[in-house]
């Protein structure tokens, strides 16, 4: 899985409050199950994932495939033992903001940790997708969608109703973060603002993208 | 060859099984009576120096219930006829998945009691991005 034929490393943290399924979310991501049982957590929590990625040119047609390994980080409660700061932060270049349907507190601490990532993550305004988790369970639904598509709008941040348990929207929103980074990434003519080690450039297709990494860390 | 247990360590086991039972069973509040007045808590690298703040920091930790699972513990004697103790274990919050945890205690006889003057506790997890 970590061997080195890919074109881009990139790395995804989820976020959210205790309890709204980050965990089950990239389980269902990357391995296409929901685990009722918690697996415990051992060693290195982060999980992996390959897709081919391929950008849009303005005519329509699609460009090269580029090959993607995505690490996709997990918090895994421990936020509530200790902070969450910069070093959680810094590198990962794109972020899975979970709340729970159910839970309404859990939306009401979207802006919470909204602030978080403009203060810890690489830039002020990182690429963020909002996901309302357990939306299977629309009878116990303590949130309506057109107050978070108004949040989602104050943020200018997709918003997807997913769930982690029966895997809908879960790939849509994984994939939309990816698109919002690489189109990022593509726009960007001085890379220097990419947080250090988060993209990883193999291959002389890409050697204009290495230029400036020697550079200050965030043009943002 | 089956030895009877040193009185270090049957104090050392009788003090983790009452401190995880106070932090479990009751709000924490209480823990702090455990710890000596200048007793000192580094709690993932946040240091809480003194009595009060370590009894201000275990009570306000963020979660409902909290279950530890002890897997191992290992207890010496110091010089100082003080107790050196290391637990490791797993430790479940809400409905957190389970994590492993790591803490160590320093114990101090105070007759008639012993207290707690060192404490150290990291989560078992190696996600900090380096």
């Amino acid at each position: 899985m970590s061997d080195g034929d890919y074109d881009y490393l990139i790395k995804f943290l989820a976020l959210g409050d205790s309890g709204v399924g980050k965990t089950s979310f990239l389980y269902q991501y990357t391995d296409t199950k929901f685990n009722s049982k918690f697996i415990t957590t051992v060693g290195i929590d982060f999980r992996e994932k390959r897709v081919v990625y391929k950008s849009t040119n303005p005519d329509g047609s699609s460009g090269r495939g580029q090959k993607i390994h995505m690490q996709l980080w997990d918090t895994a409660g421990q936020e509530r033992f200790r902070s969450l700061t910069t070093a959680f932060f810094r590198d990962a270049m794109g972020f899975l903001l979970l709340f729970d349907l159910t839970n309404e507190q859990s939306f009401l601490n979207v802006r919470n940790w909204m602030s978080q990532l403009q203060i810890h993550a690489y830039c002020e305004s990182p690429d963020v997708v909002l996901c309302g988790n357990k939306c299977d369970l629309s009878d116990q639904r303590a949130v309506r969608e057109d107050e978070v598509r108004e949040l989602a709008e104050k943020y200018g941040i997709p918003y997807f109703e997913t769930s982690a348990a029966n895997g809908q929207n879960v790939n849509p929103a994984v994939d939309v973060l990816l698109d919002l980074i690489m189109k990022r990434m593509e726009r960007c003519v001085d890379k220097s603002w990419i947080p250090d080690g988060t993209v990883r450039v193999n291959g002389p297709t890409n050697a204009d993208l290495s230029e400036g990494s020697d550079r200050s860390k965030c043009a943002c | 060859m089956a030895c009877e247990k040193e009185i270090w360590q049957k104090i050392g086991e009788s003090f983790v099984q009452e401190y995880y039972n106070q932090f479990d069973n009751t709000n924490r509040t209480t823990l702090g009576n455990l710890y000596s007045a200048d007793a000192c808590l580094t709690w993932e690298g946040s240091v809480f120096p003194g009595k009060e703040a370590i009894s201000g920091k275990l009570a306000s930790l963020p979660f409902k219930s909290i279950k530890h699972i002890i897997t191992e513990q290992d207890f010496q004697p110091t010089i100082d006829s003080s107790i050196f103790i290391m637990v490791f274990g797993q430790l479940k919050v809400d409905d957190d998945p389970p994590m492993a945890f790591h803490q160590v205690f320093m114990l101090k006889s105070m007759p008639p009691t012993w207290v707690c003057t060192n404490d150290v506790f990291r989560l078992g997890i190696h996600n900090i991005p380096s």
